[in-house]
């Protein structure tokens, strides 16, 4: 019997249809994007570098400890991890301050930095920041020779005209190629930069690390425990979080969340009202047929059975249409925007699904019963 | 005879204005909120700080060599006087915040080193074009936490040129804390602080006291010496022409020198301030400008790709919506047409009728539209969405299109129909 009349009435379901189906698309749609929005968005916000640093308790901690801290964080959530030890090194006579870092540590842990050239990458190369290259007329290409003198010289109080022989013999020296020169525009450009590797050979010693930096997608909550964790776990260190960046980061984040949620319920509430519009219109353009079937002696009962069905199984199959259209819809979206899939959630699928009927439900139900209370010869007659 | 037909069938005809109102307030609420998305989202970015610096044109050159630590003194500075300059440069309506910056190495009373800090809190400064602002780095270390007491407030009527704010880790090495009194020793001069605030940066500064400028300026006599200039500046995301002209700007031709000089970049920003401050380099903070420029794009973009999901539901909600009323008045159509009317006649007269209760539920939906857009811009960021006049003539197109196409195919098809059908109701 239902399938039967809607046949009949094809053009006009078609239209119901469709205006389910646009309904449920939006909603699978805009809930999608909103529930995928945080993760996107905050993995956006790891390009403002290092949200937590790892300090030693006292003078310096050990990779090992680096590595212990790491741990603690799950990989997939550890953008990048840059450990850095800082000497004091000499180029041309003038004192420098030299890090020694993992390349792709860094790279990953501070996108911010402009490389002017390339990277270090292999033994002998070195990045130098853009104002000691300034310092030095250092351009990318050209070769340096970085000195170092061990800290028992200083201590002694002479300076660097070595006195004696034997002072002299105690400065080691490596040469290196600038490959590439740092633009950030922050404290980055005094330094130079090399592999840990070549420190440790220019310095002759296995020194220990100043500082670890990583670059954790979490929000401020999380990073706090991780943060605990690393104290309470691992010796020798103390972990903590960059506040600049951390809070800012919850800061903004939680607004554009709000914004993403508020849109989404503004266009979920419209396009319901208009899904719900279109039924009721559906439904009352059919006072005539209620009427006269009334009038031909069928119960209220099955008419707003019969009605229901028809708008319920509207609701289903529009929902099916549209829920599948809107998943489409967010992944053009968050390939578009962030170049990257989402996360698909099976359950917004029955969800969609589910809701389109209960709204094509209700809004049939309120016409059908204002009519069929009507006296049926008052509707044929046509008023 | 269209205000006959609103009589007789004034029920549907406010059905049709209704759902177009929906769809209208829908399309101009999401409009209005794009176009402004920018602006606010930018805004809520000034929260990470500075994003240029102002740096003298020789830094840090000669370090001393029996100096371990490998600070060298700075052997130039810039001017305080070129400070007020900051506010005359051709985008200075979108600096929010600018404050100086000196660096004073002192020591505590134990003979501990200490870096003493100068700057402005909430300077108050009345410009030349009416303008005031109250400068300093108040709004520029929003995450700074006041664990004790109160920022230095400079407008204040207690304030006194020796109030000092400690961070945590020096306030707690010198056991100190809000109402004390503080002694430094400069190397020119030695001064008492009195502490009224303490705060917690979560970061090197955490080690320093923080003064106002002149007071800094006078344990070195440094009288009218700033050392940098840090600005937060509203700016557009980076392009290719943006960085081309930040490696070099007189490598532009004269059109491409003229439209990023115009455009908000941070690069033509900064050159700008090089311009009036003299002796200066000035450079973007990558860190802050790189990534703000990279949220701004996604945030904008995204907003964008949800508008156009909303006004292609709105769109097709309308031509639904219109073509499900003209099927209603089948029967109306084929009288129309045994009566002997003509096809341009009945189309006119329908689409007339159709065309008016849009334009009214339009209308409606407007004003509703621009509402939706106050509300999440009040509940989100504070303020008001700017209502850009450009969304009225957007929205009005599409409705009046989709009305169109909505309605006409619905009218050829019925009219193509024998008139003794439709009137039967077989369809």
């Amino acid at each position: 019997m239902i399938s039967a009349s809607l046949l009949r009435r094809r053009s006009r379901m078609l239209i119901a249809l469709l205006s389910v189906a646009i309904g449920a698309m939006i909603l699978s749609g805009l809930v999608t994007i909103y529930y995928d929005v945080p993760r996107q968005m905050g993995a956006q916000f790891r390009r403002y570098g290092s949200n937590m640093i790892v300090l030693p308790k006292e003078e310096e901690f050990s990779a090992e400890d680096a590595e212990k801290a790491e741990e603690v964080i799950p990989s997939d959530e550890v953008v990048g991890a840059a450990p850095y030890r800082y000497e004091n090194v000499r180029i041309n006579q003038t004192t420098v301050l030299a890090a020694g870092t993992d390349m792709d540590g860094a790279r990953a842990s501070s996108p911010y930095w402009n490389v002017d050239g390339d990277w270090p990458a292999q033994t002998g190369q070195l990045l130098v920041g853009k104002e000691v290259a300034g310092k030095y007329g250092l351009k990318v290409g050209d070769p340096v020779t970085v000195t170092y003198t061990p800290e028992e010289v200083y201590g002694a109080g002479s300076d660097t005209e070595a006195e004696s022989e034997e002072e002299m013999i105690l400065d080691s020296e490596k040469d290196f190629t600038v490959t590439g020169i740092l633009d950030t525009g922050g404290s980055e450009e005094s330094y130079i930069y090399m592999s840990l590797e070549d420190l440790s050979e220019l310095t002759e010693t296995d020194g220990g690390l100043d500082i670890l930096e990583l670059s954790i997608t979490a929000n401020q909550d999380q990073l706090k425990d991780y943060a605990d964790k690393i104290n309470q776990t691992v010796d020798h260190v103390n972990a903590r979080l960059v506040k600049r960046v951390a809070q800012s980061e919850g800061t903004v984040l939680t607004k554009l969340q709000a914004l993403v949620l508020l849109v989404t319920v503004v266009v979920l509430a419209l396009t319901m009202i208009c899904v719900a519009t279109t039924m009721t219109a559906t439904v009352t353009e059919r006072k005539m047929e209620i009427g006269l079937r009334k009038a031909l002696g069928a119960s209220d009962r099955s008419i707003i059975q019969e009605f229901l069905g028809e708008g319920i199984l509207l609701g289903a199959v529009g929902g099916l249409i549209g829920a599948i259209l809107g998943f489409f819809f967010a992944q053009g979206v968050s390939m578009g925007v962030f170049n990257n899939s989402i996360v698909f959630r099976p359950l917004l699928l029955p969800i969609a699904i589910l809701v389109s009927m209960a709204v094509t439900g209700i809004a049939s139900m309120v016409p059908i019963r204002a009519t069929t209370r009507i006296d049926p010869a008052l509707v044929l007659k046509g008023e | 005879m269209i205000k006959g037909a609103f009589v007789r069938q004034w029920k549907k005809m406010l059905m049709i204005a209704f759902t177009v109102a929906l769809g209208t307030s829908l399309a101009s609420a999401m409009l209005s909120v794009m176009m402004d998305i920018g602006d606010k989202v930018n805004q809520e970015l000034k929260t990470y700080g500075a994003n240029i610096t102002v740096v003298p044109k020789e830094t840090s050159i000669v370090s001393d060599l029996y100096d371990v630590q490998g600070e060298g003194g700075t052997s130039a500075y810039l001017k305080e006087e070129d400070l007020g300059k900051v506010m005359t440069i051709f985008w200075a309506f979108n600096i929010v915040d600018y404050a100086p910056i000196v660096n004073v190495p002192a020591q505590t009373a134990d003979g501990d080193d200490v870096t003493v800090v100068g700057s402005w809190f909430n300077h108050h400064l009345d410009l030349p074009t009416g303008q005031s602002l109250d400068a300093g780095i108040m709004s520029l270390r929003s995450w700074w936490t006041i664990t004790e007491g109160n920022w230095i407030d400079e407008q204040a009527d207690g304030y006194s040129e020796n109030d000092a704010m400690l961070g945590t880790a020096i306030a707690k090495k010198l056991g100190a804390s809000v109402g004390d009194t503080v002694h430094i020793k400069g190397t020119k001069h030695d001064a008492d602080y009195k502490v009224v605030g303490i705060f917690d940066a979560g970061g090197e500064e955490d080690d320093r006291i923080f003064v106002a400028l002149d007071t800094a300026q006078k344990l070195d006599d440094m009288d009218g010496q700033v050392a940098s200039i840090e600005v937060s500046a509203l700016t557009t995301p980076d392009n290719e022409l943006a960085e081309k002209a930040a490696k070099d700007p007189s490598a532009l031709t004269v059109d491409q020198y003229e439209t990023w000089y115009c455009t908000a970049y941070a690069s033509s920003i900064a050159y700008q301030l090089q311009e009036v401050i003299k002796d200066s380099v000035a450079a973007p903070v990558r860190q802050v400008a790189d990534s703000e420029g990279n949220i701004l794009e996604k945030t904008q973009l995204l907003m964008v790709l949800i508008t156009v999901l909303s006004m292609i539901g709105a769109a097709l909600g309308i031509m639904n919506l219109v073509t499900a009323s003209v099927m209603e008045r089948s029967k109306e159509i084929g009288l129309l047409k045994a009566l002997g009317a003509q096809n341009g006649a009945i189309t006119g007269l329908v689409l007339s009728e159709i065309l008016f209760t849009a334009i009214v539920g339009g209308a409606a939906g407007f004003l509703g539209g621009f509402g939706f857009a106050q509300i999440i811009g009040r509940s989100v960021f504070g303020s008001s969405i700017t209502i850009r006049p450009m969304v009225i003539p957007i929205v009005a197109v599409l409705v009046i299109a989709m009305t169109l196409l909505g309605s006409l195919p619905a009218i050829r098809m019925l009219m193509r129909l024998e008139p003794a059908e439709v009137l039967h109701g077989r369809q």
